[in-house]
């Protein structure tokens, strides 16, 4: 008996495709909400990760390295390497420019020392040697050997990084810990952080110590309200979709409403078409989760912002789809096993 | 697919009654009828007699409120669940008013759903699909979606779509309604054959054509008495009931003296009065002209006397002259 509902697909096909566009419309959008979340978290974890640190010291009083600027000494690091546990330690400074490339972006600019903890790894270039050079994430827009004017101080781009940024995609410029503190803290000795390789057991006067999660949930804080609304964003295109497809399937189901009656009166079981519509449903919403693939896929580049779609919500789209197919075919199906198949005797 | 089992009908004091508009109508009213197996049976009548409900119920898509439907060595009107699905299924064949065919079907996917809602293969179905479209001479017809099929191709779909299961009853409602002469020839054969094999074809129709290819008629319809008759004189107490509700009525009655109420029972079961009928006026005349049942009930508020007319001489008393014959199809 699935014929029945395939072929009736068939037979109203305009509206199908309307129905698998529209509703593959909706589950790309759901997508792509799903990768500006996953990019927040993702590009938490590769700022973090970019220090190649395993603890972070800040000043007791600070939340953490990168949404407090509470200045403590550069010499601190002097008394952290002391701290038993720690291997290598050095002063950072995280502070935020905006600058002219040539349009006004904001950047997130890291004051570290060359090759010590926190300089950079390079995705093409070179590491920073020393002052007048920057490594730059290659969302900043600037190619290689280009320059970069960090208010009015001029420092050339040496090497780039991929993907390093935070705050909701803003990028991150390496820069010398010696140019930092020039150009923003006044030439003070001065850092917001000691990064440290180790696993240090206490913390020196007026310092306290925290992992890289703690430092990464401290980075995520001020994108929990954004990543909550897109999460209830996508709920609300799931609800949608639902919409769409179960006006869809009620819309047919009303039309079918004579052949319902006629396929009672012969016979056929409340329980075969409940099926018939349960497959319509499931085709419809199948069909729209491979449109969304391909959306997304088309869609993706062309967004301002980092969209990062996890193999999960891959995963999980055809289960959504299974789920949001069946939950919206209730009307559908409420429809059909109500009809009366005395109606099946009425005239034209 | 086994060969049907011939089947006898017998019809027992049936009740139908509905709700229709919030009143009661009872189109059915102790109905009884026999019929055998391979006999052509019409039920005769007008719009709203009855005939489409009554096929429902024989049909069991229909529940009477009382009286009993035996088909063969089935009551058909106790079968429950399963076993009405099965008897929908094997035992009865419908032929629907205006085909009611599936659009989106091709006419042997048509036939192949009742196949496919049992166990049938596919391919088992198509073949008897195939093989009853063929009998009906539509072997070359197959694949053409109702749209491209006249009414009467798309009739013997629904006729090859009825013998699907190979049931021992068809019951089929206006099978001429919507075709044209040339193709009420064909489907009135088809028809014809399926009881001339030992089926028992039901008939709900309108049209008196097919009277000559019946084994026998059912008049659902009440029959008006034209026939010259004398006057009937009723005298009536306060409250006594001249004629109910849902009787057949041959009489056209006159208030000679005091009032006669007309009441309509409501499905609540309450009574809705319609007019109070004063001396000197008529009422009653609608079932008698138009072969209609009492739509009320008629009594009298306090002591009255009516007479009661047949419809000729309430004609002549009335001055109502027959309608003229302005033009006659074929002179």
């Amino acid at each position: 008996m699935l014929f029945v509902s395939l072929r009736d697909l068939q037979w109203r096909l305009r509206r199908f495709v309307i129905g698998v566009l529209a509703t593959g419309l909706v589950f790309a959008l759901a997508l792509l909400i799903s990768g500006v979340s996953g990019s927040f978290q993702n590009e938490v974890s590769r700022a973090v990760d970019a220090f190649h640190a395993d603890r972070w010291f800040v000043a007791v009083r600070a939340f953490g390295p990168f949404t407090s600027s509470t200045l403590i000494p550069a010499s601190a690091a002097t008394a952290v390497r002391h701290e038993p546990g720690v291997s290598a330690a050095d002063p950072v400074a995280i502070l935020r420019f905006t600058v002219r490339v040539p349009a006004v972006k904001d950047i997130n600019v890291i004051g570290v020392v060359p090759h010590g903890v926190g300089a950079p790894v390079v995705r093409d270039g070179r590491t920073l040697a020393g002052a007048g050079e920057v490594v730059a994430d290659r969302s900043v827009g600037l190619p290689l050997g280009a320059t970069l004017d960090l208010g009015g101080t001029k420092l050339r781009i040496v090497g780039r990084t991929s993907g390093v940024s935070y705050y909701g995609g803003t990028p991150v410029a390496f820069i010398s810990l010696a140019d930092a503190q020039q150009l923003m803290l006044g030439g003070q000795p001065l850092a917001t952080a000691i990064v440290v390789r180790g696993t240090p057991t206490a913390a020196p006067a007026g310092l306290r110590v925290l992992t890289n999660a703690a430092v990464a949930a401290d980075l995520q804080r001020p994108l929990k309200k954004a990543t909550q609304t897109i999460d209830f964003l996508r709920v609300l295109l799931w609800i949608i979709a639902a919409g769409i497809i179960g006006s869809v399937l009620y819309l047919q189901a009303l039309e079918r409403t004579r052949d319902f009656a006629v396929f009672k009166a012969t016979g056929v079981s409340s329980s075969t078409l409940l099926v018939g519509i349960a497959l319509q449903a499931l085709v419809l919403a199948g069909l729209a989760a491979v449109a969304a693939l391909v959306l997304a896929w088309l869609l993706t580049p062309t967004m301002a912002m980092n969209i990062e779609i996890s193999r999960s919500s891959y995963v999980a789209l055809p289960i959504v789809a299974i789920v949001v197919g069946l939950v919206s075919s209730v009307f559908g199906l409420r429809r059909a096993v109500t009809v009366d198949p005395a109606l099946a005797f009425g005239g034209a | 697919m086994a060969d049907f089992q011939p089947a006898d009908l017998a019809v027992r004091d049936l009740v139908i009654e509905y709700s229709s508009g919030g009143y009661k109508v009872r189109p059915i009213d102790q109905f009884n009828l026999d019929a055998s197996a391979g006999h052509l049976v019409l039920l005769l009548g007008a719009s709203g007699c009855g005939k489409t409900t009554l096929l429902s119920v024989l049909a069991a898509i229909l529940r009477p409120n009382s009286g009993s439907v035996r088909i063969g060595d089935t009551e058909v009107t106790e079968l429950r669940g399963a076993a009405l699905t099965e008897y929908r299924r094997h035992s009865v064949g419908i032929v629907f008013q205006a085909f009611n065919l599936v659009p989106s079907l091709s006419a042997v996917e048509n036939v192949m759903v009742p196949l496919r809602s049992t166990r049938a293969t596919r391919r088992g179905a198509k073949e008897r699909a195939v093989s009853l479209l063929e009998r009906v001479d539509l072997g070359h017809r197959l694949s053409h979606r109702p749209s491209d099929m006249s009414g009467g191709q798309q009739q013997r779909v629904a006729i090859a779509r009825a013998l699907a299961h190979d049931p021992a009853v068809i019951l089929a409602d206006e099978p001429t309604a919507h075709l044209d002469y040339i193709q009420v020839e064909g489907v009135l054969k088809l028809v014809r054959d399926l009881a001339d094999d030992g089926r028992l074809v039901v008939v709900a129709t309108h049209d008196e054509r097919l009277i000559p290819l019946a084994d026998g008629v059912v008049n659902l319809t009440p029959r008006a008495d034209t026939s010259p008759r004398e006057p009937e004189v009723v005298r009536l107490e306060a409250g006594q009931q001249l004629f109910a509700q849902g009787e057949p009525g041959d009489l056209v009655y006159t208030v000679d003296e005091g009032e006669i109420e007309i009441v309509r029972a409501r499905a609540d079961g309450s009574e809705e009065r319609v007019t109070v009928v004063p001396t000197g006026s008529y009422f009653g005349e609608l079932a008698p002209m138009f072969g209609l049942r009492r739509s009320a009930a008629a009594r009298a508020v306090g002591p009255a006397v009516v007479t009661g007319y047949g419809l000729r001489d309430f004609r002549e008393r009335f001055d109502l002259a027959e309608p003229k014959v302005l033009a006659q199809s074929g002179d």
